[in-house]
C-alpha cells in the first residue's frame, strides 16, 4: 500500500512536470475586470517586433534596395496583391488594414511556435501565441465585421442593406445568418487551429521527447502561416464582397 | 477531447474521486488536464481499489459532458471560452498597430515605390522618345551631306569646264604659233631653196661652160 502511493507520487511528480496546461491563464485585475495577462505580454512582445523591424528596415529608403527594404516591399507587394485581387480597383484604402491583419496574425502564430516562451516562468499558466486565446481571435473576427459593414455601407449608404434579398427573397434568413457566421467561423478556425497544433506539439514532446516532434513542428509553422493567409485573404473577400455591385 | 473542452466541470468531478482515492495527490484537482493519461495510470496500480468508483467517475464525467455551457459557468468559470476585458483590449492594440504601422511603414515604403515605378514608367518613355529625336537627327545629317556633296560635285563640274576652255585656248594659240613658225620655217626654206637654186643655177651655166671648155678640145 505505501509502495503504490510512493509510486502514484512519483508519477504525479513526473506528470506534473510535463503536463499540459489548457486553459490555464494568467490573470490580471484591471478596474472591475480581468484579463488574460499571458495574451497581453505575448501579444505586446509581436507589436514590438513588428514595428522595430519595419522601422529599422524603412529608414532610408533606396532606389536599389538593401537587402532588408526588399523584403519588406516584398512584403507590402505582397499584400497588395492579396487586396485588390479581392478587392479590386478601390483597394488602396484598405491596404493597412489587411496588411496589419497578415502581419500580426502570422507573426504571432509564428512566435508561438519559435520563440523560445518557456525560458520565463509565469505564476499561474503559461506564455504562447497570443493567437490561442479566444479574446484574441473574436476580437479580430470583429473588427472584420466592423470592417466590411463599413466598407459596404461607406461606399453604397443604406443602399447596402438591398444585399439581403439579393438573389432572392427567400434567401433573407440565410444572409442574416451570414453576417453572424462568418466572423463565428473566422474566429474559431483560426483559435482552433493554433491552440491544436500547441496542443499536439505540446502532448508529443511530453510523451516522445527527441526528434519525433520535429515535422509536427514543421506542419505547425506551415499551417500557422497558411492561417494568417488565410484570415487576411477572407477578410478583404469579405470587403471587396460588401462594396461591389456598385455600378 | 469533448472533456477538455468542458473542461470546467473537471475539477468537480477530481475533488469527489480524489477525497476518496488519492489522498496524497491534492494537486491535480485544481488544474483541469486530458483526462487519457490520467485514468490508465490509476488503473495499473489500484487494481484492489473498488471498481465501481471508476465507473462511477466516467458515467458523471460523461453526462457533465452533455451539460449545456450556462451549467458549467455556473459550477466554474470555463477556462478555454474565457471572455472578458482582454478582447476590447486586443482590438484597441489592432488598431493602434494598424495605425502606427501605416504611418512608419505602409505608407511611405508604398509611395517610395510608387514614385519609383512612376520615375522609371517615365525614363523608359523619354528613351522612346530620343530614339525619335535621334533618327531626326540622323535624317538631317545625311541630307546635309548630300547637299553637300552635290555641292562640290557642281563645283567640281565647273572647275572642270573652266580649266578644260583655258586648256584648249592655250592649245589653240600654240597651235597657232607652231603654224606661223612654220610657215615661217617654210617659206625660209623656200626662199633658201630658190637662192641656192639660183646660184646653183648661176654654177651650173659656170660649170657647164667650164666642161664645155674642157670636153671640146680647142
Amino acid at each position: 500500500m505505501n509502495g503504490i502511493s510512493c509510486s502514484i507520487n512519483a508519477l504525479n511528480g513526473l506528470y506534473n512536470i510535463s503536463g499540459v496546461e489548457v486553459g490555464q491563464h494568467f490573470y490580471w485585475q484591471i478596474g472591475g475586470f480581468q484579463v488574460h495577462a499571458q495574451v497581453l505580454i505575448t501579444s505586446w512582445v509581436v507589436i514590438a517586433i513588428l514595428l522595430g523591424s519595419a522601422v529599422i528596415a524603412v529608414r532610408n529608403p533606396q532606389t536599389i534596395p538593401t537587402a532588408g527594404q526588399n523584403f519588406f516591399e516584398y512584403v507590402l507587394e505582397f499584400i497588395r496583391d492579396v487586396s485588390k485581387t479581392q478587392i479590386g480597383e478601390e483597394y488602396g484604402p484598405w491596404v493597412p488594414f489587411i496588411g496589419t491583419m497578415f502581419l500580426f496574425i502570422f507573426v504571432s502564430n509564428w512566435s508561438g511556435a519559435l520563440l523560445p516562451w518557456k525560458i520565463i516562468q509565469l505564476p499561474h499558466g503559461e506564455l504562447a501565441a497570443p493567437t490561442n486565446d479566444i479574446n484574441t481571435t473574436v476580437a479580430l473576427a470583429l473588427l472584420t465585421s466592423v470592417a466590411y459593414f463599413y466598407a459596404g455601407l461607406s461606399k453604397k449608404g443604406l443602399g447596402y442593406f438591398s444585399k439581403y434579398i439579393q438573389p432572392t427573397p427567400i434567401l433573407l434568413p440565410i444572409n442574416i445568418l451570414e453576417d453572424f457566421t462568418k466572423p463565428l467561423s473566422l474566429s474559431f478556425r483560426l483559435f482552433g487551429n493554433i491552440l491544436a497544433d500547441e496542443l499536439v506539439v505540446v502532448v508529443l514532446v511530453s510523451l516522445v521527447p527527441s526528434v519525433v516532434p520535429i515535422p509536427v513542428m514543421f506542419l505547425g509553422l506551415f499551417t500557422s502561416g497558411i492561417q494568417a493567409l488565410i484570415f487576411a485573404t477572407l477578410a478583404a473577400a469579405y470587403i471587396g464582397e460588401s462594396m461591389e455591385g456598385h455600378h | 477531447m469533448a472533456n477538455m473542452i468542458m473542461a470546467s466541470s473537471k475539477p468537480v468531478i477530481t475533488t469527489i474521486v480524489a477525497s476518496s482515492s488519492f489522498p496524497s495527490t491534492p494537486k491535480l484537482q485544481k488544474t483541469p488536464q486530458l483526462s487519457l493519461p490520467r485514468i490508465p495510470t490509476p488503473n495499473l496500480l489500484k487494481s484492489q481499489q473498488i471498481p465501481t468508483l471508476k465507473s462511477i467517475s466516467l458515467l458523471t464525467l460523461t453526462s457533465l459532458s452533455f451539460a449545456p455551457p450556462s451549467v458549467a459557468a455556473e459550477i466554474e468559470k470555463a477556462a478555454l471560452f474565457d471572455f472578458n476585458l482582454t478582447l476590447p483590449i486586443m482590438m484597441a492594440q489592432f488598431l493602434l498597430l494598424m495605425f502606427a504601422l501605416d504611418k512608419v511603414y505602409f505608407t511611405p515604403l508604398g509611395k517610395f515605390m510608387d514614385e519609383r515605378d512612376a520615375a522609371i514608367k517615365e525614363k523608359l518613355s523619354g528613351v522612346k522618345d530620343t530614339s525619335e529625336e535621334v533618327k531626326q537627327l540622323e535624317e538631317q545629317a545625311n541630307a546635309v551631306m548630300r547637299a553637300a556633296r552635290a555641292e562640290i560635285s557642281a563645283a567640281l563640274n565647273k572647275m572642270k569646264k573652266e580649266t578644260q576652255l583655258e586648256v584648249e585656248q592655250k592649245l589653240g594659240e600654240g597651235r597657232k604659233k607652231v603654224e606661223a613658225e612654220l610657215q615661217e620655217a617654210l617659206a625660209n626654206l623656200e626662199n633658201q631653196k630658190e637662192e641656192t637654186i639660183k646660184s646653183l643655177d648661176s654654177q651650173i651655166a659656170a660649170l657647164s661652160q667650164d666642161i664645155v671648155k674642157k670636153v671640146l678640145p680647142l
